[in-house]
């Protein structure tokens, strides 16, 4: 008698935990409870009704709600798994017009220097893997993902020529890339690379370009970076100098301005954790190198756990490639416009 | 019961698969339970695919002939990254052959219950439902101690601590599904044994050959922690003579490497628990994975919560199987309701 109320006890237990386990299950897959359930009673009136109210917001084009949703639907085609940036956050790339009349014309778009060749280097590789996070994600490989999908993207565009320093897990000195980029007569070079900061559970977006830092904790994350290369510290310094005030500087800050803002708009939105870090010089073996405008961007915080979570899923490493593309697009579009814009100056 | 059991055997088969970092197992409806070594490895090259003659393989197979293939871990830090370096495809395959090793009846559905290391659950559960769509009609995924736990039937006032390779997970069990406070993971656990292992006899023996699967085969062999009274003795080439060397003292510090960690957590989350249950859990707890393999690991524990008061720590039986066994017994007692196609 006793032990049959013990089991039927421990029977409802196990009914709980069974349900439990389904009610789990559905809610990471994004499924409300019973979600199914009630799909096969959908009612005609209920479709009827989501039906006349989706005819409504139609008609009224979305002027009268100030509905984001309703712009990441029209924005989102394609694999574009987030929408870009309403224009009161980011300028349309492809709105040249909004730019003609803008006077911050830098150098050498005065000289109509064009970008054709873009070159991605995906940060570590290989024996070096960079930072790791607590679960085991590796610098290298996330970069090297994002790396790759960014040049996917590019690519699309049919009009850049889109060069990367490494496609596989191997390692590559930091000499052995700048002279990649060399050789490959690159108009752009971008940097991938993640953060790591044990201390602190935040996530930090930054983007670096080539210039001494007076800094410290800067100064510590360069000696990091930098210390796959073989230039002796004296070559350094030396090189550091002569480098002074070239133009490059200009167009690398500007482009890292570009993506930063970029990234971090978007970043924000997922993580509630991330922290704008700006745009930052420093003096980084690979932004050195490269005569090109050359940007580091620290594109995420693998010391932050749920930010190594979503790292790990294809959805957030095309989302970080997609800002990183929105943010160099922006670089290369303003450009243009101010090209156009002094050609059109000097016909008159 | 006993009817509608028999009903659903004919054109459903529940399989249980524990999805290790080392080691990944099935438990199935029809009887078969099957184990393989979580290695895939596809061939380099069409040499090697000559050499080899398959177009992927598993477990000792693949780690036999590792030189012509490009070997994969897909789960090392029992996490599956996605999109990166082939490992979800890994674990594609590691599924696809551990379901083929079950041998379903041809137009038999298949209802699976999957066990992951318990941290990195959310992320793992997404990436699994990818990988097995296409083998199986129904899919639920729980943590691996969890499936430890309902399989032992130790579902109040229990405590369970599943020491893989990649992960060491700890789990509360009280009568209720876990939450997310109830479960931990650290990363100590067999790999970083032979981590380790790996370097304190480079340290000791700079001139000996041996690679880190050598390692994790005296690992497995010899693990202890505390003492044993047997000599531990491996050959390893030197200048490609094998000379017998003493590995007794280096086994025994890699194996306690982990205790700490793993008292210290055990003790924590008891700690953490409702004060009153806090004694029961503390005389239910148990062992299981690989980990719990390791000779005198047991008592060591129960020694190091001594001060906490009294308690009980034992081992589960069949380490290799207790969770697929358990995702198996889980898959049969869902109701039918519940399995939902994919």
């Amino acid at each position: 008698m006793i032990s049959a109320f013990f089991r039927k006890k421990e029977l409802k237990v196990r009914q709980e935990i069974l349900k439990g386990i389904y009610e789990e299950n559905l809610r990471i897959i994004g499924k409300k409870k019973g979600a199914l359930l009630r799909q096969r009673t959908f009612s005609p009136n209920r479709l009827l009704l989501i039906l006349c109210i989706a005819a409504i917001v139609v008609l009224a084009g979305g002027n009268y709600l100030d509905a984001p949703l309703l712009a990441e639907k029209q924005t989102a085609g394609g694999t574009v798994m987030r929408p870009l940036p309403s224009s009161a956050e980011l300028p349309n790339p492809s709105d040249f017009k909004a730019f003609i009349t803008n006077a911050d014309v830098s150098v050498s778009r005065t000289f109509g220097l064009g970008v054709k060749t873009i070159m991605i280097d995906a940060g570590h590789g290989g024996v070096d893997s960079g930072t790791r996070g607590k679960m085991g994600t590796a610098e290298k490989d996330i970069a090297l993902d994002i790396a790759k999908r960014l040049k996917s993207r590019l690519d699309k565009y049919g009009r850049f020529h889109v060069v990367m320093t490494r496609s596989e897990d191997v390692t590559l000195p930091l000499n052995k890339r700048v002279e990649l980029a060399r050789e490959a007569k690159a108009d752009l070079f971008v940097s991938i690379h993640l953060n790591y900061l044990p201390s602190k559970p935040i996530n930090i977006i930054e983007t670096y370009y080539f210039g001494p830092s007076a800094d410290s904790k800067t100064q510590e994350l360069a000696e990091q970076e930098n210390a796959g290369s073989q230039y002796g510290l004296g070559e350094f310094k030396e090189i550091i100098e002569k480098l002074g005030q070239k133009l490059k500087l200009q167009e690398s800050r500007e482009l890292a301005y570009s993506i930063q803002k970029n990234l971090f708009v978007n970043m924000e939105k997922e993580n509630g954790n991330a922290y704008n870090f700006g745009v930052k010089r420093a003096p980084f073996v690979v932004l050195l190198g490269a005569e090109v405008p050359a940007v580091l961007a620290e594109v995420s915080c693998l010391s932050n756990r749920q930010e190594e979570k979503q790292l790990n899923t294809e959805a957030h490493r095309e989302n970080i490639a997609h800002d990183l593309e929105a943010g160099i697009l922006d670089y290369i579009n303003k450009g243009e416009a101010g090209y156009g814009a002094d050609r059109y100056a000097e016909k008159r | 019961m006993a009817q509608t059991d028999t009903r659903k055997k004919d054109d459903v088969l529940f399989v249980g698969i524990d999805l290790g970092t080392s080691r990944s197992s099935i438990s199935a409806g029809n009887g078969k339970r099957e184990w393989i070594e979580s290695f895939v490895g596809w061939p380099k090259d069409f040499i090697a695919l000559q050499v080899v003659g398959k177009p992927v393989l598993f477990g000792s197979e693949a780690l036999q002939n590792r030189l012509s293939l490009d070997i994969c871990r897909p789960l090392e830090h029992g996490v599956i990254k996605e999109g990166i370096s082939r490992n979800d495809e890994a674990v594609k395959e590691i599924i696809r052959h551990l379901i083929e090793l079950a041998g379903p009846a041809s137009g038999q559905k298949i209802h699976a219950v999957v066990g992951v290391p318990a941290d990195t659950l959310k992320v793992n559960k997404l990436a699994i439902r990818k990988a097995v769509t296409e083998f199986v009609h129904s899919l639920m995924v729980v943590t691996e101690p969890f499936a430890v736990a309902y399989g032992m039937n130790l579902l109040n006032n229990s405590m369970v601590i599943d020491i893989g390779a990649g992960t060491a997970d700890f789990c509360i069990m009280h009568g209720s599904i876990p939450s997310e406070e109830d479960q931990k993971t650290v990363l100590t656990a067999g790999d970083y044994i032979d981590e380790q292992l790996f370097s304190y006899l480079s340290e000791k023996y700079p001139n000996s050959k041996f690679n880190k699967n050598m390692v994790r085969q005296f690992k497995e062999q010899y693990s202890f922690v505390r003492d044993t009274p047997d000599e531990i003795r491996v050959e390893i080439p030197v200048d490609g003579k094998p000379v017998m060397h003493d590995i007794k003292n280096e086994i025994r510090r890699a194996c306690e490497s982990i205790l700490p960690a793993l008292a210290e957590t055990t003790a924590e989350m008891i700690a953490r628990f409702d004060p009153e249950f806090q004694v029961k859990i503390k005389n239910n707890i148990v062992l299981a994975g690989g980990g719990s393999l390791i000779r005198g690991l047991r008592e060591h524990l129960q020694d190091a919560l001594k001060e906490y008061g009294p308690c009980k720590v034992s081992c589960v039986e069949d380490p290799l199987f207790a969770g697929s066994d358990g995702a198996l017994k889980l898959a049969q007692d869902m109701p039918s309701k519940y399995w939902e196609p994919l």
